[in-house]
């Protein structure tokens, strides 16, 4: 329990390390979520998907179930190839895009290069809902029934409720989308539509619009290698649909999916810096409006 | 006395009969079933003492005190998790979902999740959650939730009700019904209160067909901070 406590308290802590390096030394962490644990690499083998025979639940579907966390090089940082550094995680060959290119149109290359000069508007800074696929980049918890399976994510105290029934809604837009899901085979394929043009891809600048349409397929590959495979088509950002992977591997059994605390703005992440409002806070702040 | 204990049981027998006509479901793997997507209508969330037990809460002196003292503003005015009970009687949806060893509570109320083991264990030690530490475990027809390391953050409700970090609070889930659970909850809190005090509410299914929960995001773009005024005034000393 303990070593899972000190996980999660540096996956907590790693978001108030961009305010807190100014004036402390760098502490050497690994953060755990986002895919750069030490250890063996995880190559995928679809060959091996294809023919494993997964677990199943007790209604009979591949069971997913379990603590999973992404091995992404980094995808966090940036989903391109990238060079590793104390604000870019592990450096990364390949990313998580195939090709290792973003066919952005012309209007959208210029987007990303201005978004990657101005890092604050980063909505992840700002405490929010990452988005899928930005979300499965940290550890995460899936629990099924027939009819609906759910994600519970440590990072930013989020969850999605992937249902196997129903439509999309109409006029609604979420961070994280709207998932609907079916099986196919021993593939959970989920068609996440209904997302918000706030949420991005990375810290990179990568971005989308809300004519974002996300295919997520979830296969396992052995009883302890998932295996998360996306397409992305964004008419209105991209030339041509995106395709994206990476391999996930279940967690310790110790490891426990515990509370992440973001809240709102920077400023609030300098006050959970020191893990309490400090004393007279508010009063201040009122009397500072009342100038 | 021999025949009281005699009797005992069989008035026991009778009691519960007629205290649980409702034959609790089960879960696939024997357990008392509580999914389903369930909401409290009441304004505890404002007020928490509507649900305690006698209408008060058993403030010690010194906690009173310590309470005209402190902050003013609703930590949930700051997209805080709202704490436990607080998050159960929010007026927003939440879905149960049961699976071996585990019990999920995924609420709407700003995307806030428990994600409960039904194994026992000990408690954390040396950490302050908004939401706790919480251990679930059946009591017969019951979900019993232990939960400790609630920190001081947290208020029971937005009239500035208050607890110190030594709170710790013991929720029971009761069916009572197709579409009603009872639920309560005792805190203790030496630091606080003068003795445990218990709060109970219904809550209610939502039966509407095809009802799912939706996204709640708090504050959105760079200053939707919302700083709130005192609901309730500060006692004069």
């Amino acid at each position: 329990m303990r070593s899972a406590l000190l996980r999660v308290t540096i996956v907590m802590v790693l978001p108030l390390l961009a305010l807190a390096v100014a004036q402390t030394p760098a502490p050497k962490i690994t953060p755990a979520g986002a895919g750069n644990l030490a250890g063996e690499a995880t190559k995928i083998d679809l060959e091996k998907a294809r023919t494993f025979k997964p677990p199943r639940t007790e209604s009979g579907q591949p069971n997913l179930e379990g603590i999973w966390q992404p091995r992404t090089s980094g995808a966090a940082f940036s989903i391109l190839p990238h060079s590793g550094g104390f604000f870019l995680g592990q450096g990364s060959e390949t990313g998580i895009v195939e090709g290792g290119v973003l066919p952005y149109q012309p209007w959208a290359a210029e987007q990303v290069k201005n978004r990657r000069d101005h890092v604050e508007l980063d909505p992840t800074g700002h405490c929010h809902y990452e988005g899928i696929p930005h979300a499965l980049y940290f550890t995460f918890q899936i629990f099924q029934t027939p009819s609906h399976i759910a994600f519970v994510h440590e990072n930013m105290h989020a969850w999605r409720m992937v249902y196997m029934t129903g439509e999309h809604p109409r006029d609604y837009l979420a961070w994280m989308g709207d998932s609907r899901g079916h099986w196919e085979g021993n593939t959970l394929v989920i068609d996440v539509a209904n997302n918000n043009d706030k949420s991005v891809f990375d810290m990179a600048g990568h971005f989308h619009s809300d004519q974002l349409r996300v295919v997520e397929r979830y296969t396992l590959q052995d009883e302890n290698t998932l295996i998360w495979e996306a397409t992305l088509i964004d008419p209105k950002v991209f030339t041509r649909p995106v395709k994206m992977r990476f391999p996930l591997v279940r967690a310790a059994k110790d490891y426990a999916i515990m509370e992440s605390g973001c809240f709102e703005d920077e400023r609030d992440q300098a006050h959970l810096k020191d893990a309490a409002i400090p004393a007279n806070h508010y009063k201040e702040e009122h009397e500072k409006e009342k100038k | 006395m021999a025949a009281a204990c005699a009797l005992a049981p069989a008035i026991h027998a009778q009691q519960r009969a007629a205290e649980t006509p409702y034959k609790v479901p089960r879960t696939t793997d024997g357990k008392p079933d509580f999914q389903g997507i369930w909401m409290a209508r009441n304004a505890a969330a404002f007020d928490v003492s509507e649900i305690a037990e006698g209408r008060t809460i058993p403030y010690l002196p010194q906690a009173l005190e310590r309470e005209a003292k402190a902050d003013r503003v609703d930590p949930t005015a700051h997209c805080g998790m709202p704490g436990v009970p607080r998050i159960t009687y929010m007026p927003f949806p939440f879905q149960i979902m049961q699976r071996p060893g585990y019990v999920v509570f995924l609420y709407e109320y700003l995307h806030n999740h428990r994600v409960i083991q039904t194994t026992p264990r000990e408690h954390l030690d040396g950490i302050d959650l908004f939401l706790g530490d919480s251990v679930a475990r059946y009591e017969g027809d019951t979900l019993v939730i232990d939960v400790t390391s609630l920190g001081s953050r947290t208020w029971l409700d937005s009239a500035r009700h208050m607890h110190s970090d030594q709170l710790h609070v013991i929720e029971r889930y009761m069916r009572t019904g197709p579409d009603t659970i009872q639920y309560q909850a005792t805190l203790e809190d030496p630091q606080t209160y003068s003795k445990s005090w218990k709060i109970s509410m219904p809550l209610h299914r939502i039966t509407e067909p095809g009802f799912e929960l939706r996204e709640q995001e708090c504050l959105e773009g760079d200053d939707g901070r919302a700083i709130h005024p005192p609901y309730r005034p500060a006692p004069k000393s």
